[in-house]
């Protein structure tokens, strides 16, 4: 099977620590007594990508785009319904994580972690910081007893927390720590993927820029790579090095950051981006705005040809027939759109969101 | 109890525009464990057809002060001191504080004058009525109409907050609608009887950037067409600098900052808010520069800092002076009013005094 997208991994010496092809996650859909299978939700469809070592790749799009789904199948919480997830295990080897059993996968479930968006239903109330952050230690049998406590508090400090603190309970901690328990946990044992699912969108902003900086630093320090998902655009645009945009199962745009939030090719990521409250009020009512009208695609049954067509204000009729495919235009600059080099569409700066002289 | 007594004021002047004017309120729970002083000094002016945008981080008070102004603080919170002076709809002003929060009086007034949006918007629809139920029913409840008229009114008000096939959707239950669909039918059921006033407590927090955007239009656009005011709670600045003609920055419980959406943006005062608005990304920072991070957290409510709240977490605080004395609060421009010792010439030991606006 030749996979049908363009976005192919470079040629490049390291080569990717990741790369998604085609992968498809389809959920059924059950009715009536019997639980019986009626349809499907395609949750994740037909998306590839690839995640260089040390860099932060993100995922955005509304609600129930798949986002999360996407960031499960890496982790291998799920069983992809097809397509392969490469990982590279080291300069020689690669491995298709979608094909591995639970006992194959243990090795690299060390290896790729993940950090969840509530810090308070992710961490159980009934255990001390100790075991919450020393568990998959002890599972793993990386460390116990005293060597054990010794590294807990070592990660305790990493993630700028008291090492005192070891004994306490997750309540005894506010939402940023809490989050910062978190990732230390996912750092126990020296992953090399970190798939952050909305790991900042429940906190204050004064919190969110702590754990954003934690992040930075701690992907400096390890050349750790990120996978990061968030519906926060400026959030995004401040952490990642290249964004995904993905519309109801699919990815309609991929490229750097720079590139995507200044130059985007498809009218969903100019939509977004127009939509993303501007920090200034000298900005307000300046530059254009493009209201989406309408309501996300349903996943179970989406309209045919380009899914996003019936809220497109480009919209042919060769959009209702014809399903685009994903195409490199301009370098590492891949979008999903027939229109994609006629259109004249408005980045940020251009609809007005940058400034500087504030605070 | 509270003492069932409202003051007429009809000789106050309604030319300032002034329609809700809150003083030095106190909220305060009284738990088994202590007190919180949940709100502890707020002052806020509405003025007819505005908007003011109170911000703060999770737990500052906001959705207290909200509550308060309705009277509908749960138990065992009580507001303990200040004053809410509502300008009513046929001319007179009163106290809300002072009011019977059980009383005929307030129930007339919420909903039918002062409405609010709850942050929660499952919590807040029924899930066992319909729709067009409960917009009928805050209808009926404030105005003398029949059950016919009604239905139709509720439709009127459907389309109004641009919910597609109104009359259709009357019959719709809240779980079949999307989370924006659910936020409009809310504004419907808020509007209903053309409020003077609406209290939106973070109307959009749980919904998508795209969605946000519609209903941020939708709030404006219900605003210029009926010219009612509206007191919108939030903690993102972006969606302040997008709709606030003024604003309240609070912290613990204190109004720390007040003033014109463009002075809190452009000349911020206090260092809590030149903090908040430094911690938020910005656009352009490609070099993934490091955020400006506001030290340490906000104290739990049982561990209020002596002096300035917001002392240990300063990065201008003036030993001896910030963790000692309570910073009054005080007029640096007509509007704009900080809490902050920087700008104190020689305050009293915790005096608040209020200065004429
Ligand atoms: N376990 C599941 N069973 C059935 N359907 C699911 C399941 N998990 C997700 N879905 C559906 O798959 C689609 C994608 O969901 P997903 O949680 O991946 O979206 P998301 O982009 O993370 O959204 P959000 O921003 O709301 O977190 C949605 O339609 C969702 O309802
Ligand atoms: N019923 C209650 N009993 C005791 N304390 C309460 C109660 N309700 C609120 N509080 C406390 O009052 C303070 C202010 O709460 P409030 O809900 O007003 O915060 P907020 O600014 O709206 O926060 P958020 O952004 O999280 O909604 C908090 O410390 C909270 O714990
Ligand atoms: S393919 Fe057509 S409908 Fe889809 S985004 Fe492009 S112009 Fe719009
Ligand atoms: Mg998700
Ligand atoms: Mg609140």
């Amino acid at each position: 099977m030749k996979p049908d997208s363009a976005v192919n991994a470079p040629v490049d010496s390291r080569g990717p620590l990741l790369e998604v092809r085609n992968l498809h996650m389809r959920f059924p859909i059950r009715r009536g007594m019997m639980r019986r299978t009626v349809g499907y939700v395609h949750a994740v469809n037909d998306v590839s990508f690839y995640i260089l070592p040390g860099e932060t790749l993100s995922l955005v799009g509304e609600s129930g785009c798949g986002k999360t789904t996407t960031g499960r199948c890496i982790a291998r919480v799920y069983s992809p319904s097809s397509g392969q997830i490469i990982y590279r295990v080291d300069e020689q080897e690669t491995i298709d994580l979608a094909e591995l059993d639970n006992r194959e996968l243990r090795p690299f479930r060390r290896q790729i972690r993940m950090i969840f968006q509530d810090p308070f239903s992710s961490l159980n109330p009934r255990l001390p910081i100790l075991q919450i952050i020393g568990e998959s230690l002890k599972v793993n049998r990386v460390a116990s007893g005293s060597e054990l406590e010794d590294r807990v508090a070592m990660l305790l400090q990493r993630v700028g927390l008291r090492p005192e603190y070891i004994r306490r309970y997750p309540h005894a901690f506010s939402g940023g720590e809490r989050q910062r328990i978190g990732i230390a946990r996912a750092l126990a044992l020296n992953p090399r993927l970190i798939v952050a699912d909305e790991a900042v969108s429940a906190l204050d902003v004064s919190v969110q820029a702590q754990i954003l900086n934690l992040l930075q630093d701690l992907q400096e320090e390890f050349n750790l790579t990120y996978l990061f998902i968030a519906h926060d655009l400026s959030v995004v645009e401040h952490i990642s090095h290249r964004v995904a945009v993905m519309y109801v199962g699919k990815i309609v745009e991929l490229a750097s950051t720079e590139e995507l939030f200044n130059n985007p090719l498809h009218p969903y990521t100019e939509a977004l981006l127009s939509a993303v409250p501007k920090p200034d009020p000298r900005l307000r009512n300046k530059g254009v705005r493009i209201r989406l009208e309408g309501e996300v695609a349903d996943p179970g049954n989406p309209p045919g040809g380009c899914y996003f067509h019936p809220r497109c204000r480009f919209a042919q009729d060769r959009c209702r027939l014809e399903e685009p495919p994903v195409r490199e235009l301009g370098q590492n600059h891949w979008v999903a759109c027939h229109f994609a080099e006629e259109l004249e569409l408005r980045g940020f700066e251009s609809i007005g969101a940058a400034s500087n002289d504030i605070g | 109890m509270q003492p069932i007594h409202t003051r007429l004021d009809n000789s106050a002047p309604a030319a300032d525009g002034v329609l809700l004017d809150v003083r030095n309120l106190q909220t305060h729970f009284f738990t088994d464990e202590g007190v919180v002083k949940a709100v502890d000094g707020v002052n806020l002016t509405l003025k007819r057809g505005q908007t003011l945008c109170v911000v703060g981080e999770s737990g500052c008070g906001k959705s207290v002060t909200a509550r308060s102004i309705l009277r509908i603080v749960p138990a065992p919170g009580e507001i303990v001191s200040g004053q809410i002076n509502f300008r009513k709809r046929q001319g007179g002003s009163i106290d809300l504080a002072t009011m019977n929060p059980k009383g005929r009086e307030i129930r007339r007034i919420r909903g039918g004058e002062i409405s609010m949006i709850f942050q929660e918007p499952m919590s807040s629809l029924s899930p066992v009525h319909t729709i067009g139920s409960q917009i009928m029913e805050a209808i009926m409840l404030h105005l003398p109409v029949t059950k016919r008229e009604a239905r139709k009114r509720a439709a009127a008000m459907l389309d109004l907050v641009g919910i597609p096939r109104a009359s259709e959707r009357l019959d719709a239950y809240s779980f079949e609608l999307s989370g924006g669909m659910r936020q409009r039918a809310m504004i419907a059921i808020a509007l209903a009887c053309e409020p003077q006033v609406l209290i939106a407590d973070e109307p959009t927090t749980a919904l998508d950037v795209t969605t946000q955007a519609n209903i941020l239009d939708l709030i404006r656009d219900l605003q210029q067409v009926t010219g009612m005011s509206v007191l919108f709670i939030t903690h993102d600045l972006g969606v302040v600098a997008e709709i606030a003609d003024e604003v309240v920055v609070m912290y613990l419980g204190r109004d720390v900052e007040s003033g014109a959406v463009d002075a809190i943006f452009h000349d911020p005062k206090h260092p809590y808010t030149r903090a908040l608005l430094q911690s938020i990304p910005r656009y352009g920072n490609h070099d993934r520069r490091r955020l400006y991070s506001i030290k340490g957290i906000v104290p739990h409510p049982f561990d209020r800092p002596r002096g300035c709240p917001f002392h240990p977490r300063c990065d201008d605080f003036i030993a001896h002076k910030c963790d000692r004395i309570d910073p009054p609060r005080q007029f640096i421009g007509r509007e704009h009013s900080v809490r902050c010792l920087l700008y104190a010439g020689a305050p009293e030991l915790n005096s608040d005094k209020e200065l004429p606006s």
